[in-house]
């Protein structure tokens, strides 16, 4: 059985054989042996997910692990499982969160506990699946298969305008996917026969949805034709990041969504956007790239200031958070399409920040939202004395995501701005105003929560985090140290990955970089 | 003439035996088990004929004066068409016993329609095409009715009658008018004529009014207003196979004339197709949108889904007629499925149609409830299901040809669709705890022995459609062009 | 032992860690013993290091932890520096620091257990930050320390949290802070771009080997570090932060808001000073804005009544005297005035702190007044500090202060860059603040200690001496202000005899002044030196004629009300927070607001929209099947009524529209069908 040999594949498929577990032998009563089962199996996905770490090997081949089987000869689309040293991060960065979703469901969910666990675990399957795919057909499966159980835990689980929110969310996902398959097929033909009423010759490959091999003719796609695939892949990817302005189904989403749903959201799925860029469309299409860089550029700016300022006019808790993310994955559009090693792996780094700080904002909003059902700003306030350690909690991932030294925000932030500026001086200087505002909005949520006196009776009763709670967010905590301290592993792992994207998109930039060479200029002193 | 005989073996039985229906439903058996049974068999025995025969004749041969052929094309669509009428007999067998309706005369008209269908996957001639094409239609319009005491039944037969009729005519006209400048019904002959320059009026005014009658007969805008009456008011197991059988036999005579016998004027007939798909996508998903009788919903649905296909015809080739063989594949199974749970929820007389007959299933009855919801992510083209294949494989060959634009409304309109599927499925996941209760279901075990078969097949296409794409290429080379 | 400089870090941010995790379980004595413990262990480590530093001859020393980031070619290590300029720093921080925690120990003793547990947490945080941003051998690492001083600012200024007004000046602390921030971040990553390294040494040699490139961005680097620098030092226009700091402990003003982060600003100055001595603009920018700053603070300080308020506007202007002074090109001199004022600005606040906790919080001085007789330790403690402040002779503050001011007129006279005017006018301006500082430090005097109280009878009952845990650092910290001095006395002074400013050797080899060909003359420099002396003087002795016996008070007043709209315009501090809110802050919040509403409205409404239009056609065509075909035939169909009867059961008129319907689009059709296939 060796397709079960190759640790992609137990890693993307171990939750679902919990899914599977859960709804042939478990019954809707068994509410503790439901919750049991899913946390073992999240746990154990995550436990087989920490391997990578290692067996990935940075200097190794682009892409490693790999396990290909036939699958749909007729097309030449393949069973393509890989990763490179992008990819394994943000698999591990899943693996966690969707622990993390799952052990902190326990008191939030009481209603339907089989289907929702059932749906979360089915969710992460389709969600690693697309880290892993390295085949175009192979990844819109799963691209789309997670939208589905998506759309129940919002539509399910979700507040009072859950139908709304479940449905916008499906649609308007669903709605630019479609469209970057038309811009994958019409790489496939290109690659192969060639579109034939449009006139345009084919390269006459081998037909293939093979993404290494799509790799290959990278530069002989004529630009034309680069630039609708480009926008093709865009239309998908960037309402998946969200980009401004097709974000607005992010904060409907985030809302209403049950906690965990947030977390899964905000923490992973809006990568699959970014990533969709990193993956495909800089590697793929390096000319349209280069043309479209200030287009992207300025509107990850304009949501970078955006996002905060709307971020800043909120009263709901969650609401506020998720205009954060837009800012926040403005600085990943940023750094992406600066098109130089600092600023990709900036925002790959960032990417994996805004995963675990904004993941772990969401699960202390959660945490309140158990005990007194509301996410109105208002309605809280003082709270720092009678819920000291959720106080404590909620200030670090706050200051990690508005990017305090030591912290991971600040890391990721810094490098983007430095590959941003090694571009153009303006972009550095407006997108480091949104560090100010960031600064503002989120201080001013914890002030309103956290300081003052107590002004609602129910809030003296508020109880501090209990130990389940504690230790759905220590490792993010953790985790966040960790990046702010020592990122260098981290960016070790996706170092040649990103050499190779830089390699393909700006070819120039390695022979003769814009930026000069570090001068390590040894201190006129001896160090001891 | 041995040959002859051989190639029609399968029809030939086919239609004894539902001779043999018939008289049996004549001497008022009303043992519907025994019945059924025997119809089931015989569809079998054809569908073993038919693989033998198949290996047995020559391809490239015409048999019956040149009327007839048993390419590949024909044996795939024959297979498929086999299937439909299987699927609709096993629905069928409890929904008679349900209503306590005559077996016989139902059943026999069902193989009879089949033999039409099967007729019209070999036809070569324009005339064997007519002839199978109305003997499907005349069985239809029967069944459609077949349930005297529901007006609604009655009326769908009626109008279903008229409108056939007219289109019929219609059909025929264009026949004529073609025979008439081509001076042949046989479509090489026909393609050989008109590849010697360009058509003349005549032929295109024949080819327009040929493109009118498939129209129609697929359910394509304009000539669709009649299905969403007619589906509605026909029993359900009817409209289930009308919406898969027929359809498909009209797509395989729509391939076999246009893409083979019209080939050499394709020019002229194809933007008229790009225009039909586009307006069919377009209309039949709006409109499904705001439909609350989920019969109407699917009817407007299958609309929707013959643009889609339209689309492979227009991409045309090779590619485009192996994405619309496998696309009616798809097609069929899921249909079949969605149509099926509407049938089980039909406890009595017109429950079980309305969107709000779903609210709660999945408490109720969870598997029913996730099988819906597999049919409609398949009708929706979300993989893994089988739906996303088709559309794939249909989608990628209009794109080859360099269709992008058809393309692009055809995945928009997609998404459209995905909003009144998931409406069904907001009702069975989403209004729970609301107090609501689903319309009760029946105890149907063949409906639900077909519907099982149904979930298999979109699960197996979607995860894996290599075989079944294999077998729609062979379904290549409709005629050898001259 | 240089080798364990990073220890020095190492115990508060230990301590730290102890604090926080067992904040629930520590007692008070647990709590001070870890707190002010760790503030030793780190003041013996550095005493060490800087015993045996100074056995060698002001080399620099780094220590590398370990290599920090790696992205790109983008690499920074987490490396400490020592050398004088940072030698000097460490000192002053870990001693003042120490002491003040020792006086936290007294001044919190009445804070619940965890609340003091949580004090002396961030304290420890902070002396960890702190020196994080002395020791930083990179900018990268110093920003490490500034935000990090500027988070434990946020914390302690919050500590009460409760009072709204409290938790809102950390917040103000912070994002005015944030705002510097960003100009230094933009600096460290032009430096980056321009010179492909952020570390200070690594720069040096950059910029040395570069001269063209240095010259092209000196002035940027120089200017946006600048920007960070008056955040971080409360100078024109990002001042607004630090009265409001007051709202924290009092310890806290006297080591965050006085001592200590306050002026690492101007460090940060002298630490790049190889940068700002390439760039005259720069100079003359820090110069102006210290100098302007110096007296409007002082200004302002003239009117407040709160005695901590006081003593920030003092400090926000004694700080003003610094960046004049590193403005002058006299980097050394300026860290001479961050040394000596480290001494007895701390003095003065924990003092006025002890004065505080006497009179059971309060804070109003109008409500004070003949403590001298109460509490005599304060009392002279605080006169001497005043005096340093005042610039007094023998006092430290004399010597810094008359160093600067001599600097400035040297780089006036000897027309620095060209810009001589200007650096006269700077000048003048010092010699005018200098008037104001002693004139508002005797009015805090006066007001306080001398007269009779004006407090509420139960305060005056429990009037009394602070204890010695708190008495002992004041006295410290006298002394300081008072010998601190005598390590940086002007050649002048000793009439050229022999070179005694000792300070200004030390700092050299790292911050060597901007020097100016022309040379003052000594006896010009002794004039100098009675005139700032003198104008000293002049401000006590109005002072006292102001505040001081029978009739105190009364010509202020009379003052006032002659003037009521310009005493009305210093008392609120020009209205400048006023004037940030209604502009800065309001039109953020508009802006915020506005767009809020552009998204709801907008690009929410255009998605929203598109759905609606999507379903409303639906709606449409629905009817068009239905209806309309209906309706158009149901003509047809009354005409037919009465024809038949009988088939009028199956409603025909639809059927009829139907294939009307389908007649129509059959013509259509075949319309379509010739034209396309004639135009083939």
């Amino acid at each position: 059985m060796e397709f079960f040999a190759n640790p992609l594949n137990q890693i993307c498929y171990l939750p679902l054989l919990g899914a599977l577990v859960i709804i042939f032998f478990l019954k809707r009563e068994q509410s503790k042996a439901i919750k049991v089962v899913a946390t073992v199996t999240a746990g154990l996905d995550f436990v087989i997910s920490i391997p990578l770490w290692w067996r990935y090997l940075p200097e190794g081949n682009a892409f490693q692990l790999t396990y290909k089987a036939s699958w749909i000869p007729s097309i030449g689309s393949s069973y393509h499982f890989g990763v490179d040293g992008i990819s394994v991060l943000l698999i591990l960065l899943t693996t966690l969160l969707g622990f993390i979703a799952v052990y902190s469901s326990f008191s939030a969910i009481t209603h339907r506990e089989k289907e929702y666990y059932v749906f979360l675990l089915v969710l992460q399957t389709g969600m690693l699946g697309v880290f892993m795919a390295l085949d175009f057909v192979l990844f819109y499966v799963f691209w789309e298969v997670m939208l589905v159980p998506m759309y129940f835990l919002i539509g399910i689980w979700g507040g009072p305008r859950k139908l709304y929110a479940a449905i916008k969310f499906f649609l308007y996902t669903l709605a630019g996917s479609v469209l970057m398959l038309v811009g994958i097929l019409a790489l496939y033909f290109y690659n192969s026969t060639g579109l034939g009423a449009v006139g345009l010759e084919g390269l006459g490959n081998p037909a293939t949805f093979d993404v290494p091999t799509l790799f290959g003719i990278a530069g002989r796609i004529p630009p034309g034709l680069q630039m609708w695939i480009f926008l093709a892949f865009f239309v998908g990817f960037a309402i998946k990041v969200p980009m401004f302005p097709f974000h607005t189904w992010l904060p409907d989403a985030h809302v209403e969504a049950p906690t965990a749903g947030s977390v899964i959201l905000a923490g992973v799925l809006l990568k699959m956007g970014t990533y969709g860029f990193i993956r495909f469309s800089l590697p793929l299409l390096p000319d349209a790239t280069q043309k479209a860089v200030p287009w992207m550029v300025g509107l990850a700016i304009v949501g970078i200031i955006y996002g905060a300022l709307v971020a800043m006019a909120q009263k709901d808790m969650k609401k506020l958070v998720a205009y954060s993310s837009v800012s926040h994955l403005g600085f990943v559009m940023l750094g992406m399409f600066a098109l130089n090693p600092s600023g990709l792996s900036g925002s790959v780094l960032q990417m994996i920040n805004h995963g675990l700080s904004t993941g772990g904002l969401f699960l202390l909003v959660g945490i309140v939202y158990e005990r007194r059902h509301t996410r109105m700003i208002a309605d809280y306030g003082g709270l720092a004395k009678v819920m000291p350690v959720y106080a404590t909690l909620f200030m670090i991932i706050t200051m990690a995501s508005i990017g305090l030294p030591t912290l991971n925000g600040f890391v990721g932030e810094l490098t983007i701005l430095i590959g941003a500026f090694n571009r153009s001086t303006w972009w550095a200087v407006l997108a480091a105003s949104g560090i100010v505002l960031g600064a503002a909005y989120m201080l001013w949520l914890y002030q309103r929560v956290f300081f003052g006196d107590i002004t609602h009776e129910e809030n003296h009763t508020l109880t501090d985090v209990n130990r389940r709670e504690q230790w759905t967010l220590i490792p993010l905590v953790v985790l966040c140290f960790w990046i702010g301290l020592y990122p260098k592993p981290f960016f070790r792992i996706m170092e040649p990955s990103i050499r190779r994207v830089v390699e393909v998109v700006d070819p120039g930039y390695l022979a003769h970089p814009r930026l000069p060479a570090v001068s390590t200029v040894p201190p006129p002193a001896h160090g001891r | 003439m041995l040959a002859d005989i051989l190639a029609v073996l399968p029809e030939t039985a086919l239609a004894l035996m539902g001779m043999v229906v018939l008289i049996l439903g004549l001497a008022k058996v009303r043992n519907h088990l025994a019945v059924a049974v025997l119809t089931l068999g015989s569809l079998l025995l054809a569908g073993v004929l038919l693989s033998h025969v198949g290996r047995a004749v020559d391809p490239g041969e015409h048999f019956m004066f040149g009327m007839f052929v048993l390419d590949r094309f024909a044996i795939y669509f024959k297979a498929l068409l086999l299937a439909c009428s299987f699927l609709t007999v096993l629905l069928s067998i409890d929904y008679l016993m349900r209503h306590d309706a005559r077996p016989g005369e139902y059943l026999a008209l069902v193989m009879l329609a089949t033999v039409g269908m099967m007729t019209m996957a070999s036809g070569v001639h324009l005339a064997a095409i007519y002839v199978g094409l109305e003997l499907m239609a005349l069985s239809t319009y029967v069944l459609a009715g077949y349930f005297r005491r529901q007006v609604k039944s009655h009326e769908a037969a009626a109008k279903y009658f008229v409108l056939g009729a007219l289109s019929s005519g219609i059909l025929l006209y264009g026949l004529s008018l073609l025979y008439g400048a081509t001076g042949t019904l046989e479509l090489q002959a026909i393609a050989g004529r008109l590849a010697q320059g360009p058509p003349s009026a005549a032929a295109l005014a024949g080819i327009g009014l040929l493109a009118c009658g498939f129209l129609f007969k697929v359910a394509a805008v304009p000539f669709h207003m009649w299905t969403p009456d007619v589906y509605e008011g026909a029993p359900t197991p009817i409209t289930t196979f009308m919406s898969v059988g027929p359809k498909a036999a009209a797509f395989a005579i729509f391939l076999r004339v246009f893409d083979g016998g019209l080939a050499p004027v394709a020019e002229s007939w194809r933007p008229l197709v790009w225009g039909a798909a586009a307006l069919t996508m377009v209309w039949g998903n709006i409109a499904a949108l705001t439909q609350d009788n989920v019969k109407r919903m699917l009817a407007y649905s299958s609309i929707a889904h013959a643009g889609y296909a339209l689309v492979g015809l227009v991409a045309g080739g090779d590619a485009g007629v192996q994405s619309v063989l496998l696309y009616m594949l798809v097609y069929t199974v899921t249909n079949v499925g969605a149509f099926g749970l509407v049938i089980l929820l039909e406890s009595r007389g017109y429950a079980g149609q309305t969107v709000q007959d779903f609210a709660g299933l999945a408490r109720k009855q969870p598997v029913a409830a996730f099988g819906m919801l597999l049919f409609l992510l398949s009708l929706g083209g979300i993989p893994p299901t089988a739906g996303f294949m088709g559309k794939l494989y249909v989608f990628a060959a209009a794109i080859r040809s360099g269709y992008v634009w058809l393309v692009v409304i055809a995945v928009l309109m997609s998404a459209v669709s995905l909003y009144y599927y998931l409406r069904i499925v907001l009702q069975m996941y989403l209004r729970d705890g609301e107090g609501v209760e689903p319309a009760p279901m029946v105890s149907a075990v063949w409906t639900e022995r077909a519907l099982w078969a149904c979930a298999v097949a979109v699960l197996l296409i979607g995860l894996w459609p290599g075989p079944f794409a294999a077998a729609a290429a062979a379904g290549l080379g409709i005629m050898p062009l001259p | 032992m240089l080798n364990l400089l990073w220890l020095v870090l190492a115990f508060p941010l230990a301590g730290t860690c102890l604090l926080l995790a067992g904040a629930r379980r520590l007692g008070h004595r647990a709590t001070a013993a870890i707190g002010v413990g760790s503030a030793g262990l780190s003041l013996l480590v550095t005493l060490g290091a800087l015993v045996s530093y100074a056995g060698m001859h002001g080399e620099v020393v780094t220590q590398t932890l370990y290599r920090w980031i790696a992205a790109g070619n983008f690499t920074v290590d987490l490396s400490l520096r020592l050398d004088s300029l940072s030698a000097v720093m460490l000192f002053f921080v870990t001693v003042v620091g120490f002491l003040i925690h020792v006086y936290s120990v007294g001044y919190m003793h009445d804070e619940a257990a965890t609340a003091y547990a949580r004090y002396f947490a961030y304290l420890n945080l902070f002396m960890f930050a702190m020196l994080t941003l002395v020791l930083g051998a990179n900018l990268l690492v110093v920003f490490v320390g500034w935000e990090g001083v500027g988070l434990c600012s946020y914390l302690l200024i919050g500590f009460y949290f409760e009072k709204d007004w409290c938790a809102a000046a950390g917040k103000k602390a912070f994002i005015v802070n944030r705002i510097g921030d960003f100009g230094f971040l933009l600096a460290i990553v032009i430096a980056f771009k321009a010179f492909g390294t952020v570390d200070i040494a690594g720069l040096q040699a950059a910029m040395a080997a570069d001269p063209e490139a240095a010259g092209r961005w000196a002035t940027v680097l120089a200017v946006l570090l600048f920007v960070g620098a008056t955040g971080k030092s409360a100078q024109l226009p990002l001042y607004v932060w630090l009265p409001d700091a007051m709202a924290g402990p009092t310890p806290v003003s006297a080591l965050i808001h006085a001592a200590t982060m306050v002026t690492a600003g101007v460090y940060m100055v002298a630490r790049t000073s190889f940068i700002y001595a390439l760039s005259p603009t720069a100079l003359l920018v820090v110069a102006v804005v210290g100098g302007v700053t110096a007296v409007f603070a002082a200004t302002i300080g003239l009117a407040q009544n709160d005695i901590k308020k006081v003593l920030a506007y003092s400090t926000v202007s004694q700080l003003g005297y610094m960046f004049l002074g590193a403005g002058a090109g006299a980097f050394a001199a300026a860290i001479f005035h961050v040394f000596t004022h480290a001494f007895f600005k701390a003095c003065l606040f924990l003092g006025a702190g002890s004065v505080i906790h006497a009179c059971g919080g309060e804070q109003d001085m109008r409500k004070m007044g003949g403590l001298k007789s109460h509490m005599k330790a304060t009392y002279w403690t605080f006169l001497v500090a005043t005096l340093a402040l005042a610039g007094i002779p023998i006092f430290a503050g004399f010597f810094s202060k008359d160093e600067i001011l001599a600097k400035v007129f040297a780089a006036g006279v000897g027309n620095l860059h060209g810009y001589g005017t200007v650096y006269l006018g700077l000048w003048g301006l010092g010699v005018v603040g200098a008037f104001l500082t002693a004139f508002y430090m005797f009015r805090v005097v006066y007001m306080t200690f001398h007269g009779e109280y004006r407090g509420s009878a139960e305060q005056r009952h429990h009037l009394h001496e602070s204890p010695g845990v708190m008495v002992w650092p004041l006295r410290i910290l006298a002394g300081g202000s008072v010998v601190a001095g005598l390590l940086g006395v002007s050649k002048a002074m000793v009439f050229d005899w022999f070179d005694s400013n000792w300070f200004e050797h030390l700092l050299h080899p790292v911050a060597p002044a901007v020097t100016v060909g022309h040379h003052v003359s000594l006896g010009v420099e002794w004039g100098l030196i009675v005139l700032s002396v003198g104008v000293a003087v002049a401000g006590i002795w109005l002072a006292k004629r102001f505040y001081f016996g029978p009739e105190a008070g009364a010509v202020p007043a009379r003052v006032a009300a002659a003037w009521p709209r310009l005493y009305r315009t210093v008392a609120n501090k020009y209205w400048v927070d006023e004037i940030y809110d209604a502009t800065v802050v309001d039109g953020t919040m508009m802006l915020a607001r506005g767009s809020w509403e552009v998204d709801a409205r907008v690009v929410d409404g255009v998605v929203n929209g598109t759905a609606l239009g999507t379903r409303g056609s639906a709606f449409a065509s629905g009817l068009f099947d239905l209806h309309i075909v209906d309706g158009l035939v149901n003509k047809i169909a009354d005409a037919y009524q009465w024809a038949s009867v009988k088939l009028r059961r199956l409603q025909w008129g639809v059927v009829q529209g139907y294939a009307l319907a389908m007649v129509v689009g059959f013509v259509l059709v075949l319309a379509a069908a010739l034209w396309l296939g004639h135009a083939v």
